[in-house]
């Protein structure tokens, strides 16, 4: 365990120094700030976009930062072979993959953390600047809800990268592969949806589509699951059971992902 | 033993369905506390891949290698082992003293004495003005005594270095073979390769050859300045019972237009003089030459390179 967090800090350290997140944090900014400018555009829907453009701008510096710098951290360190220096030490090949794992949670948890608190704090001036009106159906409690799915969603996609990283030897491959899982993870519940509904009625897909679609839902991550924006902008809170439920979906799925990382990284031969 | 390589072979699939490599091929050697083992060969000979073999980076198509008594894929076996890769590579927004730290940390060093050790250290390396300095900003010598640094936190009873002296200046050189004399003195058992064979003749016990995935040789140093001091003998009057007396000592005979020439080393020229003085053959001229590990090199990789010649 002791080594595991040392290296989850090492990986924390060496990604928090990283310009590219800097980059990122200060584009976060800024889109953030512009909101500001932007409410007086919207009126009556003005909490609703405010709720909805906040939760946006941070899915996106965590999709930037997880696929642009989280990579790096993770893919390069085979490409590169510094992981021969890390391995040169006790560490066994699951701690390795441990370590980079909640190294890189850790740096996307506390990123979109300074994120959701500067949020907060544009969220408070607008609202508290002469437009509550607006904030009738605004709750902190829903905020907060929606940008902890939204964290649930990174701790997942984090362990796909960990997945891709441990079997190829390119960030540029575990980039692709990523990308498409989360491209499909975003889909698929659209796609499973369109194939039991609407195909079925007008007869336009076979029984081989349908075997492929029925079974791609449980192989690939429901990502969209995770995206509780809508009703955070309405004021909608989740309920305990279902919020319980995706967490431990997210946890469950993102520990196979990770033992599986481990089962092929054991076997697997550093040159 | 602290090293025991047991014939080792490791075989590569160069792409898909490609054809198999043989980069190390029955590799048997040990190594016992306290000694400095060199391996030498020339580039592709299978050294990189053997250290590498050493560390659990790769696993042996067969064969079996322990470090102290434990398999290299036990992670415990790196307990008391340090390493520096050929080629370091560390993570370049942390300075030198960070990643010591974490080396001392995931080592078990007492914290207490992390701080002591690792100026020592650094002083040692004479990296102390750039140990809070980020790594990517370090010259490639300067990141090679700062891997030495973070092998050598720990102060492990086994020492693996592949190549450390590559990217090192003349200063750094004799900084490396300083602190190789003094962990020497200090009993630790120390296993390198390199391709300064000047370094590795200076500072090894036993050497090792290695050509084309194979150990061709292992000379200790006493063997290493017996073979390299070669005698060579001019002689006539050679009868045939001499000339099988004389090669029955080991010598090599060289039949030229009115003299033989014997090559011998030192301790055969005893028995070969007696022979000679017996036999009444006239010695007309003795030539002792100074072999260096580099001719002994050149030498024992030269068959391997007609075999490969002749077999393209």
């Amino acid at each position: 365990m002791k080594r595991i967090q040392a290296l989850a800090i090492l990986t924390f350290k060496e990604g928090i120094r990283d310009r590219a997140l800097y980059g990122i944090t200060i584009m976060a900014v800024m889109m953030l700030l512009a909101t500001i400018l932007l409410t007086n555009l919207f009126g009556h829907e003005l909490g609703k976009v405010m709720v909805d453009l906040c939760l946006s701008t941070i899915a996106f510096a965590g999709l930037l930062l997880t696929f642009f710098v989280n990579i790096n951290l993770m893919a390069k360190d085979i490409d590169k072979r510094t992981v021969y220096s890390v391995l040169s030490k006790p560490f066994s090949r699951t701690e390795y993959i441990m370590g980079k794992y909640f190294g890189l949670i850790l740096l996307v948890f506390v990123s979109l953390f300074l994120l959701v608190v500067f949020s907060t704090g544009i969220i408070f001036i607008i609202k508290s600047a002469d437009a509550s009106l607006y904030f009738k159906d605004f709750s902190w409690i829903c905020y907060f809800q929606a940008f902890a799915f939204q964290l649930m969603m990174f701790v997942l996609l984090n362990a796909v990268i960990i997945f891709f990283s441990s079997i190829t030897s390119s960030s540029f491959l575990t980039l692709i592969f990523s990308l498409s899982v989360y491209v499909t993870g975003q889909s698929i519940e659209e796609v499973v949806s369109f194939f039991k509904k609407e195909a079925l009625v007008y007869n336009i897909t076979s029984p081989v589509n349908q075997f492929v679609v029925e079974y791609l839902q449980y192989v690939f991550p429901n990502l969209s699951a995770f995206d509780i924006k809508m009703f955070a902008s309405h004021g909608k809170l989740i309920s305990i059971s279902h919020t319980l439920s995706l967490f431990g979906y997210s946890i469950v799925y993102s520990a196979l992902l990770l033992f599986f990382a481990s089962l092929i990284f054991n076997k697997r031969e550093l040159k | 033993m602290s090293i025991i390589c047991n014939h080792i072979d490791k075989t590569f699939k160069t792409g898909l369905g490609g054809k198999t490599v043989h980069a190390v091929t029955d590799v048997s050697f040990e190594v016992s506390p306290g000694e400095v083992f060199g391996i030498v060969g020339p580039n592709g000979a299978g050294k990189s891949t053997l250290l590498k073999m050493f560390m659990g980076f790769l696993r042996p198509s067969s064969g079996e290698i322990t470090l102290f008594g434990k398999s290299p894929s036990d992670p415990l076996s790196r307990m008391n082992l340090g390493y520096l890769s050929e080629n370091p590579c560390f993570y370049e927004h942390l300075s030198a003293i960070e990643l010591m730290q974490f080396s001392a940390r995931v080592s078990g060093v007492d914290s207490k004495k992390t701080k002591n050790k690792i100026s020592r250290l650094l002083k040692l390396m004479n990296l102390e003005h750039a140990g809070k300095r980020k790594l990517r900003g370090y010259s490639k010598g300067m990141v090679q005594r700062a891997g030495i640094c973070f092998a050598l936190i720990h102060d492990p009873d086994l020492i693996v270095l592949d190549e450390p002296m590559s990217g090192l200046d003349p200063i750094g050189r004799k900084l490396l073979v300083d602190l190789v004399l003094d962990l020497k003195s200090k009993g630790k058992t120390i296993l390198f390769c390199s391709h300064i064979l000047n370094d590795v003749e200076r500072l090894c016990d036993r050497i090792a050859i290695m050509c084309n995935g194979g150990l061709k040789y292992i000379l200790s140093h006493e063997n290493l300045i017996e073979q390299g001091k070669q005698v060579t003998l001019s002689v006539s009057n050679l009868t045939r019972e001499g000339s099988e007396k004389i090669g029955s000592t080991g010598a090599i005979l060289k039949v030229e237009e009115n003299q033989t020439i014997i090559f011998c080393s030192q301790k055969q020229l005893k028995n070969i003089m007696n022979i000679t003085a017996a036999y009444g053959i006239k010695t007309s001229n003795i030539d002792v030459s100074s072999n260096t590990l580099e001719q002994l090199f050149l030498d024992a990789i030269s068959v391997d390179v007609v075999e490969e010649v002749c077999h393209v």
